[in-house]
């Protein structure tokens, strides 16, 4: 199966992607102190427990037009969950997500319909979410069909399209998701996000299942894509190496929050909340040679389950600059001095 | 590390598994030692035959579908591929351990730590109850677990995930093992406790001189702790360095390829060479070289062999005409 680059573009046959009250100026999607609460109860059943899981706790970034912000930190610290609020798939406790100014957050599943168009999802496992029983044509058109866009031979020409944009061959129209390798179902899964022609395309852990030298095909193509398309990806992963090639900008998360936010040279090169430097230092490199001078910043303990709520900083329990402030007060994003970049960070001690 | 003679040393080991289609050779012709006090690393991409090759150490590949198709296994004067199971049991577990990516694999969720962390030394080592005991705590204090005297009342299913990690570790080093085989011990581990699990690993090491087979897909990882490292591919071990050597001059193409392909933490990259295509299937597997389809340097006389491992400068040895040639010269 082809794995060269795609050829030439040609032109889609679906219209271009707009949707109702967009406001030109506005960032593609803005995310202002959002908050995702679950409830749980555990315990016995004599002495109940109550609470809720802060997964999301007050929440706020930006993506621009053409830009990848990627969300990186440990299981746990609420990545999925930030993607599945912002294309509605669960409800915010509170804030809001406004994709080119216009508020989602309250729109019930008929008024999303056109929003659902602007913003794609492409997840860890392709496999998990392609159905077994659809062909490969089926699977890329079905959003087409869904969205009225195309159909009989205008949907299938647009499919053909889709797949030579992700360098599939056409020759595999008909066959099933079982019959292609991970990096290959992938492709279909990035070429069905495409169909609907989105502006922004949330990538959850999209290469983590694959081996390094297929991983390495899915990135370029995700970068190759975003040239060619004009497309702004979140993109969320754990592994900071990857992010580092892919990302414009980088927001590291613990406890459902952002601790740093910047562009993504700047957080590499001056890691700067205590979170971030012990997150990073921990990153293994492949140069042995490296290896053995780097300063290693260990953390103890794991992260906590994200179920106490916090009055001041998340992070303060662990953290090693810790001061009595940071308990009762939590700290706001600030600038960091001496940076040109754009690189905040929310920590009393640093910044 | 100390170059004396080897603790373990593999020759010629091959692994099959019989499927409804085809016999597949997952491991064909693998050979390497272990020194004592080292940390080797065996890396390649899922499939080629990592796990299966320690499995075959262990005398646990599992019998049909699998089978060894030939080779030896020299651990202190005999061949581990000739012993019957009850010899095996008395090696495994008190002489060589192993460690997998899922502690639950290893654990009971049915006993609590201590019982199994006891019942390991009383068989093993013939300790009394409450010497096994105190040994248990010391050994869940020694994986950095505190207030052990208390968690040994616990069961598997009450620690972290991280934790369970070192539960596991704690089990496999209670009867000090010559050899501890760690089957991608932090693969599903973040990578904060990654980092606190290698440290473990590597401090274990220098205390007790235990020798480590460390199998990963992840060159990070293999920088970070590994003495010496074998690549394999497709059932094969296409190159054999020490890890300075492979990482600064890799020669096979296959090794080159994977670096190439990696995004670096460490320093920023423009567009990563990919290597194109997918591993062989080793059911129906290529003429001559297996990495042959995907490699940028094939000539012709690729197709009529697959090329055994040659030493070339010493102590870098390489499976690929090209590489053995350019030497040649
Ligand atoms: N549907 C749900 N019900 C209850 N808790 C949830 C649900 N989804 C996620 N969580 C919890 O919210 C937190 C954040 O999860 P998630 O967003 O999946 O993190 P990440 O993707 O960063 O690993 C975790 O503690 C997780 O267990
Ligand atoms: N029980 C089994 N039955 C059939 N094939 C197997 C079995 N175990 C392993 N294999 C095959 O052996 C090959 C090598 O597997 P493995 O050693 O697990 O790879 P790795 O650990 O390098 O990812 C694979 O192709 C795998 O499908
Ligand atoms: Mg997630
Ligand atoms: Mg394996």
């Amino acid at each position: 199966m082809s794995e060269t680059n795609p050829s030439p573009i040609q032109s889609p046959t679906v219209a271009p992607t707009s949707v109702p009250g967009a406001s030109p100026a506005a960032p593609l999607l803005s995310v202002e102190d959002l908050r995702v609460q679950f409830p749980f109860s555990r315990g016995s059943f004599l002495s109940p427990q109550r609470g809720v899981i802060r997964a999301v706790d007050g929440l706020s970034f930006d993506i621009n037009k053409g830009e990848t912000l990627a969300l990186v930190g440990e299981s746990g610290c609420g990545k999925s969950t930030t993607a599945r609020a912002i294309i509605n798939l669960v409800h915010p406790t509170s804030g809001s997500v406004r994709l080119e100014g216009v508020d989602i957050t309250r729109l019930g599943d008929r008024e999303m319909m056109p929003y659902r168009r602007v913003v794609q999802m492409v997840f860890q496992d392709p496999f998990a979410s392609l159905n077994p029983r659809m062909t490969v044509g089926s699977i890329i058109g079905e959003p087409l069909a869904v969205h009225g866009l195309a159909s009989g031979k205008d949907r299938k020409l647009e499919v053909l399209r889709l797949m030579d944009l992700v360098g599939l061959n056409p020759r595999f129209l008909n066959r099933y998701p079982h019959e292609f390798s991970g990096g290959q179902r992938q492709r279909i899964g990035i070429a069905r996000a495409l169909a609907v022609q989105p502006k922004l395309i949330l990538c959850d852990e999209p290469v983590s299942a694959l081996d390094v030298s297929i991983q390495a095909q899915i990135i370029n193509l995700l970068m190759d894509l975003q040239q060619r398309l004009g497309l702004s990806y979140l993109f969320i992963a754990h592994d900071l190496s990857v992010v580092r090639h892919i990302a414009t900008r980088v927001g590291v998360m613990y406890l459902g929050r952002l601790v740093e936010l910047g562009e993504a040279e700047s957080v590499y090169s001056h890691p700067t909340h205590p979170y971030t430097e012990a997150l990073l230092s921990a990153v293994p490199v492949p140069d042995p040679s490296k290896a053995a001078s780097r300063q290693r910043i260990r953390l103890e303990g794991e992260v906590p389950t994200p179920d106490r709520e916090h009055v001041g900083c998340s992070f303060a329990d662990r953290c090693p600059l810790v001061v009595d402030k940071c308990r009762f007060d939590r700290p706001v994003h600030r600038q960091i001095s001496g940076s040109e970049k754009v690189h905040t960070v929310a920590c009393w001690e640093r910044g | 590390m100390v170059e004396s003679t080897p603790l373990l040393k593999v020759e010629d080991l091959q692994v099959s598994f019989k499927t409804d289609e085809s016999q597949v050779r997952a491991v064909r012709g693998v050979s390497f030692e272990v020194y004592p006090g080292e940390t080797v690393g065996l890396v390649g991409e899922s499939g080629s035959g990592k796990s299966v090759t320690n499995l075959a150490l262990m005398g646990l590949v599992p019998k049909p579908p699998g089978r060894i198709d030939g080779g030896q296994v020299h651990y202190q004067g005999q061949d581990l591929l000739k012993l019957n199971d009850r010899q095996m049991q008395s090696i495994r577990g008190r002489r060589i351990a192993m460690i997998f990516q899922d502690p639950m694999t290893a654990l009971n969720p049915l006993m609590t730590v201590g019982q199994q962390l006891t019942e390991m030394t009383r068989l093993h080592l013939g300790l009394g109850r409450k010497e096994a005991h105190r040994q248990a705590a010391e050994m869940l204090e020694l994986v950095g677990i505190s207030g052990a005297e208390k968690r040994l009342r616990d069961y598997p299913h009450q620690f972290s995930g991280g934790m369970r990690q070192r539960v596991m570790i704690a089990m496999a080093l209670s009867c000090e093992p010559d050899l501890l085989i760690a089957d991608e011990p932090t693969t599903a581990l973040d990578v904060t406790i990654q980092a606190q699990i290698l440290d473990l690993l590597r401090d274990l090491q220098q205390r007790r001189g235990t020798s480590i087979i460390m199998i990963t897909h992840d060159l990070g990882v293999v920088a970070e702790i590994c003495h010496r490292v074998l690549v394999m591919y497709a059932g094969r071990v296409v190159e054999k360095a020490d890890a300075q050597t492979l990482f600064a001059d890799p020669k096979h193409p296959y090794t080159q390829g994977l670096l190439r392909s990696l995004p670096r933490f460490d320093q920023s990259s423009d567009t990563l060479e990919a290597i194109p295509g997918q591993p062989p299937d080793l059911g129906n597997l290529p003429g001559g070289c297996s990495f042959r389809p995907r490699c940028p340097l094939a000539v012709d006389a690729c197709q009529s062999r697959d090329p055994e491992l040659m030493n070339l400068d010493g102590r870098h040895e390489v499976a690929c005409l090209v590489a053995q040639e350019a030497v040649d010269v």
